[in-house]
């Protein structure tokens, strides 16, 4: 009786150390921030695939919570940070990696690589170069990109064709681009009833389209090594946001003011608009709602070909126990394992940043179906990293008041850089005194 | 906050008046304790939430974070300056007020004019003032995310029929010089039929008889209504007036959704801004000041209506 007594207590201590999920403590619960920053049904993709996860891992529940925009999830990531309550994982914009690490806000992966054997090199080999400028911080790991994006330029096809175009070939200049959409906008007197082109200016999207159209315009936004230094006050900026305003007042083929993302899908779905630039995010959204023809094509050049990468990479926010982090982690690699990545990235447009990605059968499979999703992989090549500054939220949107202010018709291109300029600087001085000017 | 102010009751008991004052204190006291026992929950929750909360923003405002990594340093009133010669602020400060009034002046027109016309008791009016308090019922996030699609460019419900006789669409929530209106003609929407019920109650309080006797001089309804309905509305005026202002203030629900203080800060109000400099440039140092700036000139605010209110009613 004693001995077997002692063996029970013996055997549930074992298993209590062994199995803690045994030992009535149940299975690790950990949450997992989203956000939803492009249109469509993500929020219910993204509930079926953490239902997966959680069947197929006992010993954890992972609970998905949606937290709004980019920039809404990186302000309630930082609200639970303080409180003590970080979620233990977080698909977070890409661009704020920087910013937060600076913040002391992230959670260092190198030693979660380490203990699975791997090597960082290794572990970032399976994902498309051009997205390890917004993950690899000081070379240390600090995000896993899970779904990524380059913007697109969307041609209604059977407008196009209407107006004498050929949307097999689609523009590949600026000079082209201008031509198409002058003769794809319709007026009835002083009034436009069809754009020939429309690009988002909203707060987070404007930023990015910048970054687009400078780089087109052989520039750059920012510092890509030093979070400290922006770009805003040069020739091939100043270049893109004079194209940009030209299209709206000189040309008027572009509508007037600031329109956010949604507003330009809302006007291309509905004719409105017979061309835009947009994230490949929107993809499944405009292939499922789309009631004619569309092609999806590079962001023409002026100087080169190149685009930013947008999209989320899959962070731990620090101050996370060991348990959950263990936890995050195993569900951080089943999200970007081929199979799963490749499969979100089917629900919604984003490509998958794991190259394997598209190996696999049933990405072959969609490919041939849907060529226009092979558009944000083959510009790849040519992609660069997404501006990341110290506080990179004012940072951006010093530039997108100027540039809200220049599309509405207030400002010229050439102060408006200038004052974005002056305001970045002021909001950067903090940090570049205590880092670059910090001198010895 | 009336609850918490003790002062105001009324003491019961009087001492004579030859006990010394220690006594008298005592005694006071004693008849008093219950009350301030009753009182005592309410104390703890204002402490707590309201008091205590304001203690921590008034210390808060004191000290300033240079980078992430430096320590916190006492900067004294640095932080209230450095929000006064911020344009943002100054910018936001104007906003408000051309919201403040521009929100307030229609919204309680419209009301008043919906209660008048409302006044009466029937099938009819009962179910138009239902209709008017509808928005009332509408949390204004979702109002606002109805209002995303209204106002949306060219597509939108407003531009669909307005677009008929304009001959260039205005991008509504995108012009720096429509959006702070756009955003104000929801407010209105949504505020008149709160409005109209305190008019509703105030018009039930004007006194038959004072109307009867104005019937049987002669008066018109445009007499009537100046010479003794306004007069007599004075009160719920001078509340609804308060009430407006503080909403001005305090809700930004529709900023967030509708514009997130843009196109280039032209909705940007008060609280959106201590907001900001809150949570996107993580400036605890500026958001308290900018608070303590707001608080103080609602307390202000707030301190000389009542006064104006108290003045008329202890008034001939």
């Amino acid at each position: 009786m004693l001995f077997s007594r002692r063996l029970m207590l013996g055997l549930a201590m074992a298993g209590a150390f062994a199995f803690p999920a045994l030992a009535g403590e149940g299975p690790t619960e950990i949450d997992l921030f989203f956000p939803v920053p492009v249109d469509g049904k993500l929020a219910r993709d993204m509930g079926t695939l953490i239902k997966e996860f959680n069947e197929g891992h006992p010993d954890i529940k992972a609970t998905a919570v949606y937290t709004g925009s980019y920039d809404d999830t990186l302000i309630k990531t930082r609200a639970s940070i303080k409180a003590g309550k970080p979620p233990a994982a977080v698909i977070m914009s890409a661009n704020f990696l920087l910013d937060m690490q600076i913040e002391n806000e992230l959670t260092n992966l190198d030693s979660l690589i380490a203990a699975d054997g791997s090597t960082k090199d290794q572990f970032l080999g399976q994902f498309f170069p051009a997205l390890q400028g917004n993950a690899v911080i000081n070379r240390s790991v600090y995000g896993v990109p899970f779904h990524n994006s380059t913007p697109l330029l969307y041609i209604n096809a059977d407008k196009a064709k209407e107006a004498g175009l050929d949307p097999n070939k689609p523009p590949q200049t600026w000079a082209e681009l201008t031509d198409w959409a002058k003769k794809l906008t319709k007026r009835e007197g002083d009034k436009v009833t069809q754009w020939g082109i429309a690009i988002p200016c909203a707060y987070d999207y404007c930023g990015w389209m910048m970054e687009t159209l400078t780089m087109t315009n052989g520039g750059r936004y920012y510092n890509e090594e030093f979070g400290g230094e922006v770009y805003y006050d040069t020739p091939s900026m100043l270049g893109a946001l004079t194209w940009w305003n030209d299209l709206v007042s000189k040309y008027k083929v572009h509508p007037p003011g600031a329109t956010p993302g949604p507003a330009v899908s809302t006007s291309f779905i509905s004719g409105n608009a017979a061309m835009m630039m947009l994230s490949t995010g929107s993809l499944t959204y405009v292939r499922e709602n789309a009631k004619f023809n569309y092609k999806v094509a590079f962001i023409p050049r002026n100087v080169r070909n190149a685009v930013p990468i947008g999209g989320a990479s899959l962070i731990i926010p620090a101050g996370v126990e060991a348990d959950k982090q263990k936890a995050a982690w195993t569900l951080i690699k089943w999200m970007t394992s081929p199979e799963k990545s490749a499969w979100w990235s089917r629900a919604t447009g984003y490509f998958a940043p794991n190259m394997a990605a598209y190996k696999t059968p049933d990405m072959v499979d969609f490919l041939n179906k849907n060529p226009d999703a092979k558009t944000a992989v083959e510009q790849l090549d040519v992609a660069k990293p997404w501006f990341a500054t110290y506080k990179t939220v004012p940072v951006r949107k010093n530039l997108e008041d100027e540039v809200m202010l220049v599309l509405n018709g207030k400002k010229q291109p050439k102060e408006a850089l200038v004052a974005a300029q002056k305001a970045a600087e002021e909001t950067l001085k903090p940090y570049n005194a205590e880092t670059s000017l910090k001198l010895p | 906050m009336s609850l918490a102010e003790p002062a105001a009751l009324p003491v019961a008991v009087s001492a004579p008046p030859r006990l010394n004052l220690m006594t008298r204190f005592t005694t006071r006291f004693k008849a008093s304790l219950p009350a301030y026992l009753l009182l005592l929950p309410s104390l703890v929750f204002l402490a707590l939430f309201t008091y205590g909360a304001m203690g921590r923003v008034l210390i808060d405002a004191l000290y300033q974070r240079a980078t992430p990594r430096a320590p916190l340093r006492f900067v004294g009133l640095d932080n209230i300056s450095a929000v006064l010669a911020d344009p943002a602020f100054t910018g936001a400060v104007i906003n408000n007020l051309i919201y403040a009034i521009g929100t307030a002046i229609p919204s309680i027109g419209l009301a008043l004019l919906f209660a008048l016309a409302l006044a009466r008791t029937n099938a009819v009016t009962s179910a138009l003032r239902a209709a008017l308090f509808l928005p009332v019922l509408i949390p204004m996030v979702a109002a606002s995310a109805l209002f995303l699609f209204i106002f949306l460019p060219n597509v939108g419900l407003l531009d669909y029929y307005i677009g008929r006789f304009l001959p260039v669409l205005p991008n509504w929530l995108g012009d720096p010089d429509i959006a702070l209106y756009a955003i104000m003609i929801i407010t209105i929407w949504k505020n008149a039929g709160y409005y109209m019920l305190f008019f509703l109650a105030g018009l039930q309080a004007v006194p038959e008889d004072v109307m009867e006797a104005a019937h049987l001089d002669g008066a018109g309804p445009y007499q009537r209504l100046r010479y003794i309905i306004l007069p007599e509305l004075k009160p719920t005026f001078l509340f609804v007036i308060v009430i407006a202002t503080l909403n001005a203030v305090t809700q930004v629900d529709h900023v967030f959704v509708l514009t997130q203080g843009g196109p280039s800060n032209a909705t940007n109000l008060v609280l959106f801004y201590i907001y900001q400099q809150a949570v996107e440039h993580f400036d605890i140092g500026r958001a308290s000041a900018a608070t303590l700036l707001t608080l103080a000139a609602l307390m202000a605010l707030t301190a000389l209506s009542f006064r104006t209110m108290a003045n008329r009613e202890s008034g001939p």
